[in-house]
């Protein structure tokens, strides 16, 4: 047990912690916003913490505060992320579809080229040398973990809720929500503050785990991974992203012979998901089981019609 | 009973072209007001400068006094005005169910923490919007049916459904375009009863863009005529039937 | 002239560097603007956005270094290889966009046209065509490497590599490629424009953009004109990728992302879908970065993404798009 946590530990906290990216996409989109980035706020996140926990400023808060301050890290990136979502969502979010990927692409890039050339975020170097909280690799699985469970509450309770209605509302028709008495944009607004401030809370768990912290941390192709993951395992549900995100960030291990190929295949593999999955894994194996019920009820006589 | 809506020389432009020109009526409280006229009349634009689907180019429009022109959809919606749309817009991919839930969302303040965590408060607005929402499935017909697919309806059920979604919004007005469409007349027998039925239980006033003209002589009481996005005629339906401009609007567009 | 050397005055270094920044601009901006216009044409047709536009950009910087050097490094598949005939630049240009162009086809076989037949949501098309860049960039980094190339200066022939002109004591530089950038993006422009607005196929292309459905009934092959764009497309990303190579060389497979971005930065500001906005959008960014000052040097990559940004709050059909009307 201890070999196989010390050999794979890495390997299964990243596993955790690219769910709860994938899911910090899955919000926004739940309310039919195609939003790219997730990756700007990770980072945002990511450097709050690395200079909480580096910088020269900090010191007495440190030495105050102890292990305290990385909670604390964790709760100014998620209100750090939470007032840029607000100032970033808010306008562009009057925008839709393509544009509003767009807008969200140059968010994630301008923010990109600043962390590169800014003093506080070390430049092109970064951050590095950055305090552990916990000896291993493995142990961060006690902040990853509990955070994946609470989102996946979160998100199951909010899915029956009167605002995920709302959202649900957005996504199949925003005209028409509208109509029905529901503030579109605000919602849009909150679906994507939603997103942010779990990427920004990830972002900050993460500088610690991964002991550096630079600007390649928020690219447009990160933004791409997190979408590959919910395309392909399902973006219509909460465990769609997860799943997708286990397969796709295992795939460099399992692929470790072919391993100038995995990029290669990652690429096939969103081609063919979205041609011929386009509800995702998780999206066909629900419509397997319809198919297959629907069927059990015809083989017994009835109509298919709910009792 | 009094005016409860008035559209004051209500535009519409879409840049060259007039949809909807200097359009002025007032509908009576509780009252079944018709609005008919040739296909590409501009009624269903009408519609959409009611409630706020479409800014309007010029003109006001009033409900109880109160300016609705300028204002986004989903105010309108919670001040009471419900409609249904002539292509029918049910949110596909929820369940009847669902479809109807949402439409109580303006009479519902739940929020974001309260729902996830369950206040007390949430689930007893939660249990009211459940009950509530069966209560119209049944007045619809419909609440066999409750948690399928919308999309899985038929033609008829869904424009039922959209109906239901629309009572749900507990609505002083309804605007209904083309509620018709596609039934026989049968159907058409029912859907008059029904909106006389629902007229009298609610208090509504209902405005119904229609293209049968038989149904809409039978049910309003009183109608407007829409051509070239003029209005060209206004009145008790026996007065309009004689209206030389509405024979020549509808003879001439045939 | 006196024995002294005279000192410039200020005013001349000031217009002599404007004059410089003017140049490198219009010169990095016609070949924003021939990107973009791979772009453009894909958006009028489909309404939808060409995610593998950069990869096939790269891939044309890739074939047009092929076929005019031939010599690769010590990575990749072909590690070492030296390609036994060289054709000269000017006709390895011509058939590197020729072979994107039959890129952009192939690409719009495997992206497009499986989602367009089942009426996909057009993002998922978006999606579909990212996955296709990434497998081409990685075929080109498994193949040769991710080290530098660049071309040699003695590429062009008997061209001198640069010319230069003295102003007062300051220095005027005017690349030979800066030369050849500009003359062949306006070359192609100049095509470009006759054959949309003057030629049949031109005008098929354009009722195929204004309504598929009609001109399908018109008897248009919409199917075939579709292919012809995005070879189209395909041939003005794989030229614009070669130019770019022999002007700045190429960083790896990963270099054309930042390009591929940045023409979305073109077309939004030029308005999507619009030909002249292409152009409107690649000079105003290609000059916009070429005036950023010398200190703020690190920050030009962010000017085109902070023009996105700005339009698309300000006035999201761009400078030259028309508002789109949102049916009810």
């Amino acid at each position: 047990m201890e070999e196989f946590l010390q050999n794979y530990g890495f390997l299964l906290v990243t596993l955790v912690q690219q769910s709860l990216l994938a899911l910090s996409l899955y919000f926004p989109l739940t309310a039919g916003q195609l939003s790219l980035a997730a990756p700007g706020f990770y980072s945002l996140g990511g450097y709050i913490a690395a200079i909480m926990a580096t910088a020269d400023y900090f010191a007495p808060w440190r030495d105050a505060l102890g292990w305290a301050i990385f909670p604390l890290e964790w709760l100014i990136a998620a209100i750090a992320s939470a007032l840029l979502a607000f100032l970033v969502g808010i306008p562009a979010l009057r925008l839709r579809g393509i544009y509003l990927a767009l807008a969200t692409i140059a968010f994630v890039e301008i923010l990109r080229v600043l962390c590169l050339n800014l003093d506080i975020t070390g430049g092109a170097v970064g951050i590095f040398g950055i305090p552990q909280l916990f000896e291993s690799r493995w142990g961060y699985i006690w902040t990853f973990g509990p955070l994946l469970a609470a989102t996946l509450f979160f998100g199951y309770r909010l899915d029956r809720s009167r605002v995920g209605r709302a959202f649900k509302a957005i996504r199949e028709d925003e005209l028409a929500a509208g109509a029905m008495g529901i503030d579109a944009t605000r919602y849009k607004v909150l679906a994507f503050v939603i997103g942010a401030v779990l990427a920004g809370i990830v972002g900050a768990m993460s500088a610690p785990f991964l002991n550096t912290w630079n600007a390649r941390q928020g690219t447009f192709d990160a933004s791409i991974s997190y979408l590959a993951y919910v395309l392909i395992g399902g973006g219509r549900s909460l465990w769609g992203p997860v799943l997708g995100a286990v397969l796709l960030a295992s795939l460099p291990e399992l692929l470790r012979p072919l391993k100038d190929a995995r990029l290669i295949i990652n690429g096939v593999l969103l081609v063919i998901a979205t041609v011929y999955l386009p509800q995702g894994i998780v999206g066909a194996l629900h419509r397997l089981k319809q198919i297959a019920l629907s069927r059990g009820a015809a083989a017994r006589g009835g109509d298919g019609r709910h009792p | 009973m009094g005016v409860i809506l008035e559209a004051r020389a209500l535009q519409r432009n879409f840049g060259g072209l007039v949809a909807v020109d200097s359009v002025s009526f007032a509908v009576e409280e509780g009252e079944i007001f018709g609005l008919i006229g040739p296909n590409g009349a501009g009624k269903s634009t009408l519609f959409n400068l009611m409630t706020g689907l479409t800014p309007a180019s010029g003109g006001t429009f009033t409900f109880r006094g109160e300016t609705l022109t300028g204002m986004p959809p989903h105010r309108i919606a919670a001040l009471g005005i419900g409609r249904t749309f002539q292509n029918i817009r049910l949110f596909k991919g929820l369940t009847a169910l669902e479809n109807v839930k949402i439409a109580r969302h303006s009479r519902t303040v739940t929020g974001l923490l309260g729902g996830v965590f369950g206040s007390g408060k949430s689930r007893m607005e939660e249990l009211s919007v459940e009950k509530k929402a069966w209560e119209i499935l049944a007045l619809v017909g419909l609440a066999d049916r409750g948690t399928e697919l919308s999309d899985n309806f038929s033609y008829g059920e869904q424009r039922r459904l959209e109906i239901g979604r629309a009572l749900a919004l507990d609505p002083t007005v309804l605007l209904l375009d083309e509620p018709a469409a596609g039934m026989n007349a049968a159907e058409k027998q029912t859907l008059t009863g029904f909106i006389r039925e629902i007229r009298a239980r609610f208090n509504l006033t209902v405005l119904l863009i229609e293209h049968h003209v038989p149904l809409v002589m039978g049910l309003c009481d009183r109608i407007a005529v829409l051509n070239f996005g003029e209005l060209i005629a206004f009145g008790s339906p026996a007065e309009v039937q004689k209206n030389p401009a509405v024979i020549e609007a509808y003879l001439g567009a045939e | 002239m006196t024995g002294e050397r005279e000192f410039p005055s200020r005013t001349i270094m000031d217009a002599v560097q404007l004059l410089q920044n003017l140049l490198n601009g219009i010169s990095i901006g016609s070949v924003y603007a021939i990107f973009a216009l791979g772009y453009t044409l894909v958006f009028s047709i489909l309404g939808i956005i060409n995610f593998a536009h950069g990869a096939v950009f790269t891939l044309g910087a890739y074939l047009t270094y092929s076929m005019s050097v031939g010599q690769f490094g010590i990575s990749g598949l072909l590690a070492g290889l030296q390609i036994p005939y060289q054709f000269s630049f000017s006709l390895s240009l011509l058939l590197g966009a020729v072979l994107s162009g039959a890129a952009g086809v192939l690409v719009e076989r495997l992206a497009f046209r499986p989602l367009r037949s089942r009426g996909a949501d057009p993002l998922l098309a978006l999606v579909s065509s990212l996955g296709v860049a990434l497998v081409t960039v990685n075929v080109i980094q498994y193949l040769v490497g991710s080290e530098n190339y660049s071309f040699p200066a003695d590429v062009y022939g008997d061209l001198p590599p640069a010319f230069m002109f003295h102003f007062g004591g300051k220095m005027v530089v005017i690349r030979t490629v800066q030369v050849i950038i500009f003359s062949v993006s306006m070359l192609i422009l100049a095509l470009l424009g006759y054959l949309i607005n003057f030629t049949r196929t031109g005008k098929a292309l354009r009722a195929v953009a204004e309504n598929a459905a009609t001109a399908s009934l018109l008897g248009i092959n919409v199917d075939r004109f579709i292919l012809y764009t995005f070879f189209l497309s395909g041939f003005l990303g794989g030229m614009a990728g070669s130019l770019v190579g022999t002007s700045f060389g190429i960083a790896g497979p990963y270099f054309g992302v930042a390009y591929g971005l940045k023409g979305l930065a073109v077309i939004v500001m030029g308005g999507l879908g619009s030909v002249p906005g292409a152009v409107v959008g690649g000079l105003v960014i290609g000059l916009a970065e070429a005036f950023v000052p010398a200190d703020y040097s690190a920050y030009k990559d962010a000017v085109a993404f902070a023009f996105l940004f700005a339009v698309l709050l300000v006035r999201p059909q761009g400078l030259l798009g028309r508002a789109q009307i949102q049916k009810v």
